[in-house]
């Protein structure tokens, strides 16, 4: 009997051994989170990002390191979500144009003329925030956080006084884009679809005579050089996201999954002072280079904008590409929100 | 009696020379700057020819601040104006870039004030900073090849502040300008410092991806052609080929090839010697990157 006590302890003993050592195996295991994003080394975004990775790697100990893959490295957005489906990358901050091929729901947010500013933004945005992380999951992807790119401009080498002179505008489309397209058929106005890389060049040549951009973009990309004015009205907010796929979040311990989200939070909030920020420098810039304002609110008949507002966003319900009661509950949200202005 | 008369003599000749020296002090040490701008222009040669990076290193500081305190005597002079926007983009670029770029910012910013100057000595009217990208264009077209120089060091130190200063849209708005000036460049002399205009669109094109203005092809052939032009030994050309546009293209194994072939590398003209040693610094730290850059 006293043997049988002395076996059982000394196989309890190895057991506990055994377990905490496997334990501590566990603990020990480090991931990788291989991380792509267009914005260059050393741009706001890019340092942000490369803050987030450095806290991720000190909080957890050294468990979890991002390889973060800037400037575009690893293609534009449909190639890194083709990556990221093959494993060779497992998450990115994507754009509205990666975000639609993977949620489109979540674009609901970029609908031309919806919001009118940033106070708007967040009081209605809030309240989406649970559903929209939900619609991501249902789609294997984790959203870490929220991004915005800024409020879309027109920048024409015409001055656009009036809709009729956006009419008559060669205006580029960014090719394949749905929120695009239905903005411009709900306009009434043929678009130039062309692949954002061929804007600066057709810019030059006169294929296109207008482009989209916020204030920040038209600065990076170079287009400001070629069209000395911009609207003052501003199209919709651009969107974009801090996501990861589910098969590489759902692999972590649930505390490294609890310190993404949590880091990931912090850094939305970083990433959308610090464009706010950048897009009001850039217009201070674009300013002082001589580009000027054209198109404000009082040059157009609200009820006109609203009325295409509310076609473009027909159109995409119609497609599929919104669901229709979550846009009409962000419509009661917003109005909601300007009573009480 | 006489030894005091001929104390005081003594002293009104010193007093006198002193006086001399102090009433025409200025003209004195403009006289000594002038003297001393070939001896500039020897150390900027023999800089070139240095093949120890660490005596480089401790030396360039020295001759940067001396040519400074001429320019202070001779702010007009265009040569020393083209020293020391060449002295700092070359401390800036070959030693502090890497490790402290926010300090290597305010020395590229440096050069870029001397070589600003030295347009502005060479005729330019306009400030360029505040100009726009047409006035700019405008301003270089009248230019010719005697500056050269200055446009090139202007364009160089300009491009490398805009670079480490990415994060400012006030910035990123001049990258077109730097393009317009080295565009001119290009035209009057490609073969400029080894034919480095071409490597600047090397850079130029090949750091961004398509979709924000890059280029392969175009760099590809800039890099080619800066290669050709420095009979293959300037040998930053293919350390900036693999740094930036093979990084870019997600291009490991070019990336691998090229640096090697920078490393096995030995011979070098003597006035290349120093930025050449510089490159080989460079391809030593980017292999050891490698890992995490792809």
């Amino acid at each position: 009997m006293k043997n049988f006590f002395a076996l059982t302890l000394r196989n309890f003993a190895l057991t506990l051994c055994w377990l905490s050592l496997a334990f501590s195996a566990h603990s020990q295991e480090t991931y990788t989170l291989k991380f792509a994003t267009l914005a260059p080394q050393g741009s706001t975004w890019m340092n942000i990002i490369s803050d987030w990775s450095k806290q991720v790697e000190k909080e957890s100990q050294g468990r979890l390191r991002f390889k973060l893959y800037p400037g575009g490295v690893s293609g534009d957005e449909p190639d890194v979500l083709r990556k990221i489906r093959f494993g060779q990358l497992h998450g990115a901050a994507f754009t509205g144009h990666g975000i639609g091929h993977i949620y489109s729901p979540a674009r609901i947010f970029e609908i031309p003329y919806l919001f009118r500013d940033v106070q708007e933004i967040d009081t209605v945005r809030a309240q989406f925030m649970p559903e929209i992380e939900a619609g991501f999951r249902k789609n294997d992807y984790e959203l870490l956080g929220w991004m915005e790119v800024g409020f879309l401009r027109f920048f024409s080498k015409n001055p656009i006084r009036t809709f009729d002179d956006l009419k008559k505008s060669r205006i580029w489309l960014w090719q394949g884009d749905p929120v695009g397209i239905a903005l411009f058929n709900a306009s009434g106005i043929s678009p130039v679809p062309l692949p954002l890389a061929d804007v600066y060049t057709s810019l030059s040549t006169g294929l296109i005579d207008t482009t989209i951009a916020p204030p920040l973009g038209a600065i990076a990309f170079q287009w400001f050089t070629k069209t000395p004015y911009m609207s003052d009205i501003q199209l919709s907010n651009g969107i974009g996201g801090l996501l990861v796929s589910r098969s590489f979040f759902t692999k972590l311990p649930d505390d490294l999954q609890a310190l993404l989200l949590k880091t990931g939070k912090q850094t939305s909030a970083r990433l959308i002072t610090e464009t706010r920020r950048d897009n009001e420098k850039s217009l201070t810039v674009l300013r002082q280079n001589g580009i000027k304002s054209t198109l404000a609110w009082k040059d157009v008949d609200e009820k006109e904008l609203y009325a295409l507002r509310d076609r473009a966003a027909a159109e995409l319900i119609q497609s599929g590409y919104l669901p229709g009661e979550m846009v009409e509950r962000i419509r009661r949200a917003i109005i909601a929100a300007r009573s009480k202005k | 009696m006489t030894r005091i008369k001929n104390l005081i003599r003594l002293q009104q000749v010193l007093a006198a020379v002193c006086c001399t020296i102090a009433l025409g002090g200025c003209s004195m040490s403009q006289l000594v700057a002038r003297s001393s701008l070939g001896l500039i222009d020897a150390g900027v040669r023999s800089m070139n020819q240095e093949t120890d990076l660490e005596l480089a290193r401790a030396a360039i500081p020295a001759n940067l601040k001396l040519t400074e305190s001429l320019i202070t005597e001779l702010p007009g002079d265009r040569s020393l104006r083209i020293a020391a926007a060449q002295g700092f983009y070359g401390y800036a670029f070959g030693f502090i870039e890497d490790d402290a770029p926010e300090r290597a910012s305010l020395l590229y910013k440096r050069g870029l004030d001397h070589a600003l100057a030295g347009l502005a000595a060479a005729g330019v009217q306009i400030n360029l900073l505040d100009a726009s990208v047409e006035e700019v264009s405008r301003s270089v077209a009248a230019l010719d090849k005697q500056t050269v120089p200055e446009l090139f060091w202007t364009a160089s130190n300009w491009a490398k502040w805009i670079d480490l200063n990415r994060n400012d849209p006030a910035r990123i708005a001049d990258l077109a300008k730097t393009e317009r000036l080295m565009q001119r460049v290009l035209e009057l002399d490609p073969d400029y410092y080894f034919g480095s205009p071409h490597l600047f669109f090397g850079v130029y094109y090949g750091s961004r991806p398509p979709m924000l203005g890059g280029d392969f092809a175009k760099s590809a052939l800039h890099f080619d052609q800066a290669a050709a032009r420095s009979h293959k030994h300037w040998l930053i050309v293919e350390v900036l080929r693999a740094q930036f546009l093979l990084r870019q293209m997600d291009d490991r194994a070019a990336f691998h090839e090229h640096l090697s072939q920078v490393l096995a590398t030995e011979d070098s003209p003597p006035e290349m010697a120093l930025v050449n040693a510089i490159a080989r610094a460079k391809a030593q730290r980017l292999l050891s990157q490698e890992e995490d850059l792809f």
